[in-house]
């Protein structure tokens, strides 16, 4: 595939997602780049910023099959995964598996801190190994297959927080934030007029297709060794029990209980060439790694209670770490 | 124009150019930085030799030892200069905002990468290096660390050359004989002045043989003094009288330096103030005394007897005394007031000086030895008695500085006043206790109300 037509799909689903999402640019950028980077999203927002929209217009802009799963403490795994149910076809009777609702293209987890971690750890392995597990038969997953999972942080009460091991595999954890007041006023022009916008759908019929060269694509994009280098001193600067040229007094040492995995600077390399292509570059740049370094490693880097109690965000330390480590 | 063949070749040629452009610069950083002081120390090196300072073979040594060592500093100072290939892309990348095209370029080269995208990404940064000239964004500028270098290596030959002179003479004080010799060697072009050359060589010689007495170079120098200013008295020659008035200084100058080192040892010795009335006791007498503080302290604490009374009148004793003085002054340091070994020793001293290089018109010295007390009598002889002449008591001596404690002494004089407490003021006796006259011994006299010191008991009732 040519970057040419990369950047030509990018910028139109863009486009056909901002039809319906007003403002926030840089999520929707990001969504698409974890989507063609094979990532999952953890979006996280008080209720009523278009999360759930968000997710809707990109699957209809894509084309794909999309599935919704709104987290409860009930929800069994089952509920997510499918399960053997017995038919009877021909006189014969035999356990056929039903499929869930994570058998889709495009699958939002809707406020996903609210189920048990038992029914939380059955996407666990939807999102790693894209495959899922029922009475001991493997299931594959159709590609592409990306999780949206929206969390709320307010409402606390009887929500079951996101593991850590499940926090890291997602691909990226974007805030959403509120409005603008110019935001604000467009969003009710579109919504509370006679006329309600919606998304077009960008790709072909074949878009499954398309979606995988894309992707194949986005990881072909150039990195330089120095680059690749500079992503490995900003992960390893995150972890405060080694020795990694932090002082006692550095935020990391001060604030931190765990850093960022290899996953994280797995993460950091691929959103860096996604952004890359997305800018009509074949390369990445120091640049595109600073961008996506926030959204990459701000749910792997685990904050201890000194932090929670000053208030200390996971945001604040990686700007530092990011200020810290030189370029070259 | 001259840019064109430059603008010519792929983006990471153009790169590697720019990487030996940039290591021609790092060169140039490391001559300019160490060519100042190699070529200040070379310059000095070069003066030393000229003054005769330093000798041509060492001249030849230092020479090339200083000039590898500035070589050697330029090579390691090069080296860590030498600009590395990514760094040089860095440069193109931040000039041209390639958002570091160049960087991946130059760093990817011999990793298998998808063909297509490393074409695109050559073609991107080939175009935008049309926009820029090597020449014209990357001009060779003189580092501050050269200005500095400059100027630290200006100031250090500055220094030196002011330095020189002063020197320079300190080194012909330190050898007289030398300029002497130089001076009689001018003289010798003269033959008028050849036989008084020759007397100064003779006396340079003899300045320069350490077994030649200090008395005896004295005499040589006024000696030759006096035929210098017998000669220029004789001499009308301006050039005559001008080498005769340099010779007449360089001789002044070593008879005065000859004169301190004559001082500085006789003053190491110490003194004593204490002792004899005579203030006019004589040349070596003043030599010892003069650190008044020093023989106030020496008769406090010369406390053996004995010593005293060989050393009295007694010049060969002076050594002995001496030493004995000097060891009060160790002595001296140890904070005790109360030392047992205070007492007769001063009266001693002060007799004893007055024994050394008598002058005629020493009487009373000459009277102390006569008057002396017998060796073993008991203390109440050494006093005049009623009705005898005698001024202070004591006999045979002028006074004796005896140093009580303040209270003591108030107490016993009853002249002197501790003030108000409140104010902190004290009142001393006027007339120092010492020198008054003993009271007569009288054996049913009150008990003392403060117990003496051991060594006072004898004196002061």
């Amino acid at each position: 595939m040519e970057p040419e037509k990369f950047q030509e799909v990018f910028k139109r689903l863009e486009a056909e997602i901002r039809k319906v999402i007003v403002g926030h640019d840089d999520v929707i950028r990001q969504v698409l780049i974890a989507f063609f980077a094979g990532g999952h999203v953890l979006l996280e927002g008080v209720p009523g910023l278009g999360k759930t929209l968000l997710v809707k217009s990109l699957s209809h802009a894509l084309g794909i099959s999309f599935k919704r799963i709104q987290f409860t403490p009930d929800l069994m795994p089952s509920d997510i995964v499918g399960t053997e149910v017995l038919t009877e076809t021909n006189g014969r009777r035999e356990f056929q598996f039903k499929q869930g609702p994570i058998f889709a293209h495009v699958v939002l987890a809707d406020e996903i801190n609210r189920a048990t971690p038992k029914t939380q750890s059955a996407v666990l392995e939807a999102m790693e190994e894209k495959q899922v597990t029922v009475f001991g038969e493997s299931h594959a997953l159709e590609s592409p297959f990306i999780v949206l999972a929206t969390q709320n942080p307010i409402e606390l009460e009887g929500t079951y927080p996101l593991p850590e091991a499940q926090l890291d595999r997602f691909f990226f954890k974007l805030m959403v934030a509120p409005p603008s007041p110019a935001e604000l006023r467009e969003i009710l022009k579109r919504t509370t007029g006679a006329e309600t916008g919606d998304s077009a759908k960008v790709l072909p019929d074949d878009g499954g297709r398309l979606i995988r060269q894309m992707q194949q694509l986005l990881r072909q994009v150039l990195i330089a060794p120095p680059i690749e280098d500079y992503v490995v001193r900003i992960v390893h600067a995150t972890q405060p029990h080694l020795d990694n040229g932090n002082s006692s007094g550095s935020p990391v040492k001060h604030y931190l209980r765990f850093g960022a995995s290899p996953r994280g600077a797995q993460a950091v390399i691929l959103g860096a060439k996604g952004h890359a292509l997305a800018d009509s570059r074949v390369h990445v740049s120091y640049e595109d790694v600073s961008r996506v370094v926030y959204p990459a490693l701000r749910h792997r880097i685990i904050l201890n209670f000194q932090a929670e109690a000053e208030n200390v965000s996971t945001d604040q330390i990686l700007a530092e770490v990011i200020k810290q480590v030189p370029r070259a | 124009m001259s840019s064109r063949p430059q603008n010519q070749g792929s983006p990471e040629q153009r790169v590697g150019r720019l990487v030996a452009r940039l290591r021609n610069h790092a060169l140039w950083d490391s001559l300019l930085i160490f060519s100042p002081p190699l070529l200040v120390a070379i310059c000095i090196a070069a003066y030393c030799h000229h003054a005769g300072w330093i000798a041509p073979l060492t001249l030849l040594l230092l020479g090339p030892t200083i000039v590898g060592l500035g070589f050697f500093a330029v090579v390691a100072r090069y080296r860590t200069l030498i600009p590395a290939r990514n760094f040089a892309a860095h440069l193109v990348d931040e000039k041209t905002d390639a958002k570091d095209r160049f960087l991946t370029l130059s760093s990817i080269q011999g990793s298998p990468q998808p063909a297509p995208l490393v074409a695109r990404l050559r073609g991107e940064a080939a175009a935008l290096l049309e926009r820029i000239d090597f020449r014209r964004e990357f001009p060779y500028r003189i580092k501050r660390s050269f200005c500095w270098s400059l100027s630290g290596s200006l100031l250090a030959a500055a220094l030196f050359y002011f330095s020189m002179p002063l020197a320079e003479s300190r080194l012909r004080q330190a050898l007289p004989h030398e300029n002497i010799r130089e001076v009689a060697e001018k003289m010798a072009r003269q033959p008028r002045l050849l036989g008084l050359a020759d007397r100064l060589q003779t006396l340079a010689a003899k300045l320069q043989q350490t077994s030649v007495q200090e008395p005896e170079k004295r005499t040589l120098i006024h000696q030759a003094l006096e035929q210098i200013e017998n000669q220029q008295k004789k001499e009308k020659e301006k050039e005559s009288q001008d080498l005769l008035g340099e010779a007449l200084s360089a001789l002044r100058g070593l008879e005065e330096q000859s004169g301190r080192q004559q001082k500085e040892p006789a003053e190491d010795g110490g003194g004593i103030q204490s002792g004899t009335a005579d203030e006019d006791a004589g040349k070596g007498q003043k030599n010892q005394g003069s650190d008044g503080a020093k023989g106030e302290r020496s008769a406090e604490r010369g406390n053996d007897p004995q010593k005293g009374k060989t050393a009295r009148g007694d010049s060969k004793e002076q050594g002995k005394e001496q030493s004995s003085q000097a060891e009060g002054e160790k002595r001296s340091e140890q904070p005790d007031p109360n030392k047992s070994d205070k007492g007769p020793g001063a009266e001693v001293t002060g007799k004893t000086r007055g024994g050394r290089e008598e002058k005629p018109g020493q009487e009373k010295l000459g009277r102390s030895r006569a008057e002396e007390p017998p060796r073993d009598a008991p203390p109440a002889e050494r006093f005049y008695k009623p009705g005898e002449q005698g001024k202070g008591g004591v006999k045979g001596a002028g006074y004796v500085t005896v140093q009580l404690p303040e209270e003591m002494a108030v107490e016993a004089k009853g002249e002197g006043t501790i003030g108000n407490p409140a104010k902190e003021t004290k009142t001393y006796p006027k007339v120092p206790v010492s020198n008054t006259p003993l009271p007569a011994h009288v054996p049913d006299a009150p008990a003392e109300k403060q117990q003496l010191p051991l060594e006072y008991r004898g004196i002061i009732r």
